[in-house]
């Protein structure tokens, strides 16, 4: 909860940090598989590559060769074709909310398999601007606003791009568990200062199944940045891909605002 | 109440033999304060069986042939006392024993009969002198029980910035901390910086890690009773310091000169006063203290009655600009009531309270929400202690309590993103009796056997779920207000024996069970105030812990050093963790988020001290290993529990320069926690997320400190003391971690890296304290 936030930002007052180098093992190489269908016109895209050790760079060695579909619970089956190394495309498959996608991927003689269910849309209805954080001076937090459908259990998920550039530092991830049929404001709080005023910001608000909700909230739990980590004990989220593939299939719907930043 | 009486004596044999036996009895005091002294070491010369340590509330009774005999009373930091009496009838003789503190101990003065470590049975046990933790340096400057007892063997802190200890092995839930009887639910103020003792309000701390008498249970691993001072009855005193971070008064006095007293003792805090000079608005809004108060009346109504009247309560307020506010405490009260049958039996009667509560308030924008939570105890207590014979006692009563606990009310506006939620209370009640027998069968061997029977009672209004593995609700049942839920029963027997090898030196072995019906939730490496307390239920057993322990315990130039050697093994059950991102808070489903298992925790502690002279301390060092089984984690095989630490040594020594100066330090190793660090790492949407193999599968980098202070003594008469204390926490300054994330490098965005947080380094202070 929030109040865990402002407990340890606290003792951030008395700390003091620094890098330092650990004797980490590296595990053997796995598959990481990520591919979403979305209520957007297609084509959707699955991307296909491996882990690497902690301290190596961040180049992950794309998978080429494998062999991906995705059929929905309509009798619709679209076999991908991999456009460049690692990212397999859709050709006519469109997403419908409602619908139940199963992901199949076949690399070498190991098979994986992930089913999704894409949500109701729920409508984002503007995005405002909230300048008064506790913790930083100037510091710019956008909030999404938009109404919980009462009576469903909703999940929602935000993705932001700043100037056109997705921001990757945080992952926002709800449920409605304590709001349901609430009109909800949002916070997207950041871990720094990202947002100035005249920015461009677009923000993508889905709507995710549970599966994928479990898979994007532990995620966060167990790679939050700074002090705030103190998770006892962090683990590979949940994935939804059979087999032990790390990653997530997600059928989600989209609603999107673009805006200048005040 | 007589007749039950009779009925249990006649289930135990008598050793006396055919000739009369009388009983001298009474109640060991302080001469100038009048305070109780609890512990204290009484023997007849002349019958080397009759040795016996006087009880929590100073009273004594040795039954023995008629005879003249030699009585002996001795307590650490006192002139022994050595008393002619002539046992013709039962005698009622009080104690009182003059200080011999100010003086520079090179000299013995007399034999130094306290050889408790040897003689008793009862092994892991620690007894900390408050007079004596005056001098060891703690951060802050102030002395602090809790950070004392870690420098124990077998006692580990659970690190910088948390208050809580493990003792051998076990969690941090899983201490029983009492004051004066009453439960202490949160030990620790400001994140735990500060533990919630008044060191000038205390006066015995006891801890119990190995063989816990028959009369505590409630919790697995040990047991800290903490005992406060009564008050001086003779002569009206206050005492305080001022610090840089704190300040605190403590007022005394007689309500009625040698009969009754009174002591109230109060602390605060004002770090926050810097914060209060920023120049930024959010910052000089934010603040950040605590203040706690502590009470106690008595008064003695005859010579066979003694009423008490003490309580507690404290607490703590962090505010965060005006969006943020926590406020939590401890709040206890008792009320007890001795009373002296006969000479050979004495009765305690308790009535306490004790509750837990936080508070949180939000009012930010949209996100305003007001949460309280709270877990209330009231608890009725009858203790017996029958002074059979000279080395045979029996103790004996019943203890029940009942528990309230509101895991969660949430009230919310209606602008407010939250619903408002009350998570339904949950009622228990927890019963005991037990018994206990301490007999010396020969001059060289003593046993000290018992049971405790408990039946835990959870009870309704409340509406009970069952669960499937995914941990959704299958099943669910609705009680009504005071009908049975689950009963669990447990019986906890203990035992321990101890034989003396020679004069000084002796073998102990001994075996207990606990159980523990009350079980903390935090799944973050350092406790939080807003940790969840949850009873046993039809989903959660209550756990259980056996454990055996050896020892051998020696001591050397007339009692002047201890040394001792214990190994012990312990294994528990029905053991709690959670699932993968687990909702611990505000969940009415919390307890589909748990899995359970069991653990396992072995070690050796070794013991020197060094308790007379110019110069005293210690050295403890403990070699353990502490490791968990759980189905759901780490593929069901053992893997190190988080505060498994190999090698714990802590060393303390104390030199009295001269009259005024007097100089500590200690310097303190650990091994560091077991902890889940990363094996590689991947891309998801963008975001690097780290590859995870096993639960603790790594260590951080072992804990190291070392601590000086310095005691100016200044001006000292019979009424009026003060002194200055300086010290230094971390005197090199080592960066021990608090925690240690990984990121992408801010700098270079193609690696990742991984960043180290420590809370202090170098921490002077300066302190004033003074008496009059």
């Amino acid at each position: 909860m929030r109040s865990r936030y402002a407990f340890w930002g606290v003792v951030l007052l008395f700390s003091c940090q620094k890098t330092v180098t650990l004797p980490l093992n590296t595990a053997a190489s796995q598959w990481v598989i990520q591919g979403e269908v979305t209520n957007a016109p297609g084509p959707y895209t699955v991307t296909i590559n491996q882990t690497v050790a902690f301290y190596a760079d961040n180049t992950f060695p794309a998978v080429s060769g494998a062999s991906v579909q995705i059929s929905d619970n309509q009798g619709v089956t679209d076999v991908l074709t991999e456009t460049s190394a690692g990212n397999y495309t859709t050709h006519t498959l469109q997403g419908k909310p409602g619908n139940t996608y199963t992901l199949s991927v076949k690399i070498g003689d190991s098979l994986f398999t992930a089913a999704s269910t894409m949500p109701q849309p729920v409508a984002l209805d503007s995005v405002t601007f909230d300048h008064s954080s506790a913790f930083r001076k100037n510091d710019i937090t956008a909030q999404a606003n938009y109404q919980d459908p009462a009576g469903i259990k909703n999940y929602y998920q935000f993705i932001m791009y700043i100037n056109g550039v997705q921001f990757t530092k945080d992952i926002f991830a709800f449920d409605d568990r304590l709001s349901d049929g609430k009109y909800i404001v949002q916070d997207l709080r950041m871990d720094s200062t990202y947002l100035t005023v005249g920015d461009q910001l677009q923000v993508n608000m889905y709507c995710i199944d549970v599966n994928v909700y479990n898979y994007f909230n532990q995620l966060a739990q167990s790679g939050g940045t700074g002090a705030f980590n103190t998770t006892a004990a962090p683990a590979n989220p949940t994935s939804n891909i059979s087999n032990g593939a790390y990653g997530v299939f997600s059928a989600h719907t989209i609603s999107s605002k673009t805006l200048t930043v005040y | 109440m007589q007749r039950i009486i009779s009925i249990t004596l006649l289930l135990f044999p008598l050793f006396a033999a055919a000739q009369t036996r009388h009983t001298v009895s009474g109640t060991v005091r302080d001469s100038a304060s009048g305070e109780t002294l609890i512990g204290a070491s009484l023997l007849l010369l002349e019958q080397p069986r009759s040795a016996v340590l006087s009880n929590s509330f100073g009273f004594y009774s040795i039954n023995v042939p008629v005879g003249h005999y030699k009585l002996v009373v001795s307590f650490a930091g006192y002139r022994t006392d050595t008393l002619a009496i002539d046992l013709a009838r039962d005698v009622a003789l009080n104690v009182q024993l003059n200080s011999s503190s100010g003086q520079l101990q090179e000299v013995v003065v007399s034999a130094n009969r306290n050889d408790a470590n040897v003689s008793k049975p009862l092994m892991g046990v620690q007894k900390l002198s408050v007079t004596e933790i005056r001098d060891i340096p703690v951060i802050f400057g102030e002395k602090d029980i809790l950070k004392t007892i870690q420098l124990l063997p077998g006692v580990q802190s659970a690190g910088d910035g948390n208050s809580g200890f493990y003792v051998r092995g076990g969690g941090i839930d899983q201490n029983l901390i009492l004051l004066d009887g009453a439960t202490v639910y949160d030990p620790s103020h400001l994140l735990g910086f500060f533990s919630v003792f008044n060191s000038d309000a205390i006066k015995d701390v006891t801890l119990y890690k190995g063989a816990i008498p028959a009369e505590y249970g409630g919790r697995l691993s040990s047991v800290l009773d903490v005992k406060m001072n009564d008050g001086n009855s003779k002569d009206y005193s206050a005492s305080g310091g001022i610090g840089l971070i704190d300040s605190r008064l403590t007022i005394e006095g007689p309500i009625q000169k040698d009969d009754g007293s009174f002591i109230v003792s109060a602390r605060r805090t004002y770090a926050d006063i810097f914060l209060k000079l920023s120049k930024d608005t959010n910052t000089n809004r934010s603040s950040l203290y605590f203040y706690d108060l502590n009470a106690k009346a008595n008064y003695k109504l005859g010579d066979k009655d003694h009423l008490y009247l003490s309580g507690y309560f404290g607490q703590d307020h962090l505010g965060i600009s005006n969006s943020f506010d926590l406020t939590y405490g401890n709040s206890t009260g008792t009320l007890r009531w001795n009373h002296i049958l006969n000479s050979k039996l004495f009765s305690n009667t308790s009535l306490v309270y004790s509750k837990y509560s936080y508070n949180i308030g939000v009012t930010s924008g949209n996100n305003d929400i007001g949460i309280v939570s709270f877990i209330r105890d009231f608890d009725l207590k009858e203790d017996l202690e029958y002074y059979i014979s000279s080395g045979n006692k029996l103790n004996f009563g019943f203890d029940v309590t009942d528990h309230t606990i509101s895991p969660g009310n949430i009230s919310a506006s209606q602008s407010s993103n939250f619903n408002s939620l009350n998570i339904q209370n949950r009622h228990a009640l927890e019963s005991a009796i037990y018994v206990n027998h301490d007999i010396a069968i020969s001059d060289k061997l003593n046993m000290n056997y018992g049971l405790r029977a408990e039946i835990f009672t959870v009870l309704g209004p409340g509406t009970f779920y069952t669960y499937d593995s995914s941990g959704n609700p299958v099943d669910s049942a609705k009680y009504g207000s005071g009908q049975t839920v689950i009963n669990y029963f447990n019986l906890e027997p203990r035992f321990s024996t101890s034989y003396k090898l020679t004069d000084n030196s002796s073998l102990k072995a001994s075996y207990a069970r606990t159980t523990q019906n009350l079980h903390l939730l935090s799944n973050s490496t350092s406790s939080n105030p807003t940790d969840v307390w949850i009873p046993s239920s039809n989903n959660v057993k209550p756990e259980i812990g056996d454990q055996v322990s050896l020892g051998y315990y020696r001591n050397l130039k007339e009692n002047n050093y201890e040394l001792s050697a214990e190994v012990y093994y312990r294994f528990m059950q029905n053991q709690i963790d959670y699932k993968n991102g687990a909702q611990l808070i505000a969940n009415t489903n919390v307890e589909s988020q748990l899995v359970f298992g069991h653990g396992r925790a072995y070690g050796l502690e070794l013991y020197a001290r060094k308790k007379v002279g110019r110069l005293t301390g210690w050295i403890s060092y403990t070699l353990s290993r502490t490791e968990r089984q759980f189905a759901a984690i780490n593929n069901d095989s053992w893997y190190p529990a988080t505060q498994d630490r190999t090698h714990d040594l802590s060393v303390v020594g104390i030199y009295k320069l001269n009259k005024k100066w007097t100089l500590s330090s200690d310097f303190v190793y650990y091994t560091g926690n077991a902890t889940t660090w990363p094996s590689g790492k991947y891309q998801v949407d963008g975001q690097i997320a780290f590859v995870y193999t096993q639960r603790n599968g790594y260590r951080m980098p072992p804990y190291n400190r070392l601590d000086f202070s310095a005691t100016l003594q200044g001006r000292k008469t019979k009424k009026t003391d003060s002194y200055w204390i300086f010290s230094c926490y971390n005197v090199y300054g080592r960066e021990n971690p608090y925690s240690i994330s990984f990121e992408q490098d801010p700098s270079d965005p193609s690696k990742t890296q991984a960043v180290q947080y420590a809370l202090f380094r170098w921490v002077p202070s300066i302190s004033y304290n003074f008496k009059f």
